[in-house]
């Protein structure tokens, strides 16, 4: 489903990804781990259009259609979701008003018609008490004055709604206390679905407890150098990172 | 907290202007008043060359054609700019004097005031203390500058301007006046006409300046005025760290102090500008004398990537009206302005910056704490602004002021520009009292009033002590919580 | 100098120039060369207005319906919307009016200026005042040609524990200063005064605020945003003095800005002026462009490049037409800005 071919992308002229290969089938669950200033959230930003980001070589595509050439909503529309590592916090612009304004523009994108307010309302009240998220918090300005917990849950929320092809997951356990870890990686794990591909990055081995990745890729320098099953993450966990920082 | 504590002994131990003495010495002075005879006696006096005098001789006639500025927030009488000695010196022979040659009542009063001359004292401190090269300006004259050729085996000159126009005449007519025009402003004006000593620096490219150099300004003549010029010029990535002091004898009368200071960064050159500025204030309960402490400092920030920081902690003077300022015209350049304004008894300041965004990717900051007591006024004034090709330029301004008493003012006139729209200003202001509650939770931990005062506000203006070099730190400490006796009770 | 005086004078000498500091950024002097002919009257009948049909008509400097209905009686409730309509093109005129609130009385003021000519030049001046436990909520909507020189000037008294109320939202001119002068007694009364401007093409609007307090346990919240695009420009110049003995006063002044394109242009003058000690005052003052990683965030969840700028920049005045306490004139403001925001 998502297919990254030799990947090259740049900050500032600094190159971060140097040739990353890496292939999620649908229905999988892979995780990429790597230390600090591997490359982790280039990757994630690259993927998802971020200006600043400069592809310089490779191609990344999502189900065969070239997902670089296209604009951060299009690629949207297309079903790229990135839950954000630090969710924005948007004064004045209601949670409620966001995510409506949010999906009526990827289907308008995907020639579907809008969705009707009292279906929108609906399905809304339905996945927040999935996700245990109070209603008429929703109606206040997105993410402003949320706890960190709040606002991952917020990110979740946008994905039920959405529905995206592919989840790309950035961080997604940082600043969240246990309780908070197990509510977000339920809803992540409902999410789980043949059509669907995950991309789930992370530091620590903590989130993989919780969301049971199918690979898992290891991030050093800007390129995979190394892949395995399950197990490669808690062997990550005992040993460090450090025996792939030479090898990058 | 030992910092605290040492402050809290010393406001104890000290009175409240300590260096308001007068020297007894033989000085020369010019006739009384202005004229053209007299900006040709002074040139004469330093033995200038003809195109000095010249140039002061223009300055003269524009002068006369300006009038004194009123915007700011200060109000003093007019002054009579013909009742006033526009040169005084100590009586000695002409031409550099080595230390030796210094009359000894001079070094007495430079010891006096905490500013050891002599290069072996200052060898002699404390192991691991870094050296400070010393400019001692005595009203209108130089007398010594110490480390010279330490500092110019790496190729730095640090010189009296007398000296370097003498002997540096290249420098000097490319870069005096640069950076603020002869007309730039009716003080600035007056200076460039009668301007008797400063200091003269140059970084050459590459170099680190090893030690910190210094100035220190004393006043000491009646009736007298000080105009003071320095000129900074710090070469492709070279870096310096200046530091001025300033002080003067408790008179009746006000005397003048209009300085002007340019500062010239080349390409990733740094300069980093520290004042201590603790001019006689006036009497704190008559507000009779002080000095007027009308400066223009400006820093032109020429190169790409070049960097100048103004720290300033303002004690002194009757009346002061001085904003440091950055042109920043290379791109990438950043400037910056820490400043402590204290003012108490009588005392009127109105003192900023301006941040002259012109580069790309310029960026600026501002941290201002003013701090008001007694029957005081202070001011604070800035402008930042942004011109069309400063695209991607950013300000972040923090300006805080504090009230001690009911009597006092402080005003905060930020001025902003913007003219891109690829520009980033942040601007916060706070004015508040002195806590009582804070006062008297640290005075229940058995800290009496001044003690507790001396406490709050060092925490109060922290940020930017912690800009200064770690000594002077230390000295502006005392000197803040010293100038704010007797503000509480 | 005035621009009232200049029109009564016929004196181009007499209008305020950037010689002036309180006119540094507007300057009225170096752009009119001459001064123009005295508006005619005009009979026309006008279609509504932003509020609808008007209770108080000012047209071309002369009034039209009872005037009597801005002033408030002790203790009763009113709205009244007042039209001030320049139908007039390349002529000059000035007016005066005055809106008082009795005594624990009540008016919602909803004031619009409407520009249906070209290039005349006009001062109205207000002299508004709330009695003792009075509230006036004023609501102005300024949509002046983009070639009138236009000025506004309300000059506000409270007495003891009156309520004063400002929501100011325009969209400039080519010159236009919208003025409010308070004088604030402290003592129970309170001010809200915010405004928004949504400036394109060569427009120019500046909104400046002096609020002076005189008495103890005064409070003052003003929060003003602005968005400026083209080769707009926008100034802003607030001024809050705390006189001598004003203890206890409260005051935050907030300027916010936006600017939206290369040469559009802000200038802004926040200034604390304080002669007591036990207060608390606080300023601040942002300007910059939309923020990107917003825009970024926004984008991400499927939102096209201009309506995320558009959602952000409504959500960026938003924030002033929240703070309209009356529900009806709220609404006609959010839909006035969105109407606005169409252009920016």
């Amino acid at each position: 489903m998502l297919s990254i071919n030799n990947l090259r992308a740049s900050v500032e002229d600094k190159e971060i990804l140097k040739g990353l290969t890496l292939d999620v089938p649908a229905g999988e669950v892979h995780a990429i781990m790597g230390p600090n200033g591997a490359g982790k959230s280039t990757l994630s930003y690259v993927l998802s259009g971020r200006g600043g980001y400069e592809v310089t070589d490779g191609s990344a595509t999502l189900n065969g259609e070239d997902l670089l050439a296209l604009e951060p909503d299009e690629r949207a529309a297309k079903g790229v979701f990135l839950s954000f590592q630090y969710p924005l916090e948007i004064p004045g612009v209601p949670a409620l008003t966001f995510l409506r304004t949010a999906l009526n523009a990827q289907r308008k994108a995907r020639g579907e018609d809008e969705i009707a307010a009292p279906a929108f309302l609906k399905l809304v009240r339905e996945k927040a008490a999935e996700l245990k998220i109070d209603f008429d918090m929703l109606k206040r300005s997105l993410n402003v004055g949320f706890s960190g917990g709040e606002k991952k849950r917020m990110e979740i929320l946008q994905m039920a709604i959405l529905q995206p092809k592919l989840l790309i997951l950035d961080e997604t356990d940082s600043g969240l206390d246990i309780d908070a870890l197990r509510i977000v990686s339920e809803g992540v794990n409902a999410m789980r679905a043949p059509d669907r591909a995950m991309l789930v990055i992370t530091h620590y081995q903590r989130l993989l407890d919780h969301i049971k990745p199918d690979r898992v890729h290891v991030l050093s320098a800007g390129r995979i150098v190394a892949s395995g099953g399950p197990e490669l993450a808690l062997q990550l966990e005992a040993e460090g990172y450090d025996k792939y920082a030479s090898a990058a | 907290m030992v910092a605290v504590k040492q402050t809290v002994e010393h406001v104890e131990s000290l009175e409240a202007y300590k260096h308001g003495f007068i020297t007894d010495i033989d000085q020369e002075f010019a006739p009384k008043g202005l004229n053209a005879d007299i900006v040709r006696f002074i040139s004469a006096k330093k033995d200038e060359p003809e195109w000095m005098l010249q140039w002061r001789l223009e300055a003269f006639e524009r002068w006369l054609a300006m009038e004194e500025p009123t915007w700011a927030k200060v109000n003093f009488p007019r002054i009579d700019y013909q009742d006033a000695y526009y040169y005084a010196a100590p009586k000695a022979k002409d031409g550099p004097m080595s230390l030796d040659e210094v009359d000894p009542e001079l070094l007495a009063t430079y010891a006096k005031l905490g500013i050891p001359l002599k290069e072996q004292e200052v060898l002699a401190g404390v192991q691991g203390a870094p050296k400070y090269a010393v400019d001692a300006v005595f009203d209108s004259v130089s007398v010594v500058t110490t480390f010279k050729k330490e500092l110019a085996a790496v190729g730095v000159i640090f010189c009296s301007m007398s000296e370097a126009i003498r002997e540096h005449p290249e420098l000097v007519k490319k870069y005096l006046g640069s950076v603020v025009p002869t007309s730039d402003n009716y003080f600035a004006c007056l200076n460039s006409a009668v301007f008797s000593d400063g200091s003269f620096v140059y970084v050459p490219p590459g170099v680190r300046c090893p030690m910190e150099l210094s100035t220190y300004f004393r006043i000491n003549a009646a009736e007298s005025g000080q105009f003071e010029r320095t000129l900074i010029i710090v070469d492709k990535g070279a870096y310096v760290s200046y530091l001025e002091g300033c002080t003067a004898p408790m008179r009746d009368e006000n005397q003048l102090h209009a300085a002007v200071v340019e500062l010239v960064a080349l390409e990733d050159a740094e300069i980093k500008y520290s004042t201590v500025q603790n001019w006689y204030p006036g009497d704190p309960k008559t507000g009779k004398g002080g000095i007027y402490n009308f400066v223009t400092k400006r820093a032109d920030c020429r190169g790409d990537r070049s960097k100048v920081s103004w720290t300033q902690v303002e004690t002194g003077s009757a009346v002061t009206w001085k904003y440091p300022s950055c042109v920043l015209r290379g791109n990438d350049s950043s400037g910056e302005f820490y400043s402590i304004a204290v003012t108490n008894g009588f005392q009127q300041a109105d003192t900023g910056t301006k941040m002259i965004h012109l580069g790309a990717n310029t960026k600026s900051r501002i941290i201002s704490k003013g701090i008001s007591a007694g029957k005081s006024s202070n001011t604070y004034r800035g402008l930042v602004s942004a011109h069309p090709k400063a695209k991607g330029a950013r300000n972040f301004t923090q300006c805080d002021s504090l009230l001690i008493g009911k009597d006092c003012a402080a005003h905060t006139v930020p001025y902003v520009e913007a003219r891109n729209g690829q520009s980033v200003f942040e601007h916060e202001a706070t004015t508040t009292r002195l806590s009582d509650d804070q006062l008297f939770y640290v005075m229940q931990r058995g800290l009496n009033q001044e003690e507790a005062v001396a406490l709050l506000v060092n925490g109060f203006v922290k940020d930017v002590l912690q800009q200064l070099p770690m000594e002077f730190a230390v000295e502006a400490q005392k000197l803040v919580a010293i100038s704010l006796e007797g503000s509480v009770g | 100098m005035s621009v009232s005086q200049a029109i009564a004078a016929g004196d181009v000498a007499l209008l305020p120039s950037r010689r002036d500091e309180d006119w540094r950024w507007t300057d009225l002097r170096g752009l009119i060369r001459a001064m123009p002919p005295v508006s005619p009257a005009s009979e026309r009948r006008f279609e509504a207005g932003a509020f609808g049909d008007g209770d108080v008509l000012m047209v071309n400097g002369v009034v039209r319906g009872d005037v009597e209905a801005l002033i408030v009686p002790a203790g009763e409730r009113r709205t009244v919307r007042l039209r001030v309509i320049a139908d007039t093109s390349h002529t000059a005129h000035g007016a005066d009016l005055s809106v008082s609130v009795g005594e624990a009385g009540e008016l919602t003021l909803l004031e619009s200026y409407e520009g249906l000519g070209e290039g005349y030049l006009t001062e109205t001046r207000l002299n508004l005042s709330v009695d003792a436990g009075g509230r006036l909520e004023r609501i102005v909507l300024a949509a002046d040609a983009a070639d009138a020189v236009a000025v506004s000037t309300a000059t506000v008294v409270l007495a003891k524990g009156a309520r004063f109320e400002q929501t100011t939202l325009t969209t400039g001119a080519r010159r236009q200063r919208l003025e409010t002068r308070i004088a604030h007694p402290g003592e129970g009364a309170t001010v809200r005064m915010d405004a928004g401007y949504l400036l394109d093409g060569q427009r120019h609007a500046d909104l400046t605020t002096a609020v002076a307090h005189e008495g103890v346990g005064g409070e003052t919240s003003q929060l003003t945003k602005g968005i400026v695009r083209d080769q707009a420009r926008g100034v802003f110049q607030g001024r809050i003095v705390v006189e001598k003995g004003a203890d206890k006063t409260d005051a935050r002044m907030g300027h916010h800005a936006l600017i939206l394109s290369e040469k559009a242009e802000i200038d802004a003058k926040p200034e604390l002026l304080i002669y007591a000690d036990d207060v608390s005052c606080a300023h601040g003052n942002t300007i910059g462009a939309l923020d990107e990683d917003a825009l970024f965030y926004a984008r991400q969840r499927g939102i096209p490049d201009a309506q995320a700028r558009a959602m952000l920049a409504e959500a960026f005045v938003g924030e002033v037409v929240d703070r309209i306490a009356n529900d009806e004139a709220r609404d006609v403001a959010r839909q006035w800005v969105a109407t606005h925001l169409g252009a920016v």
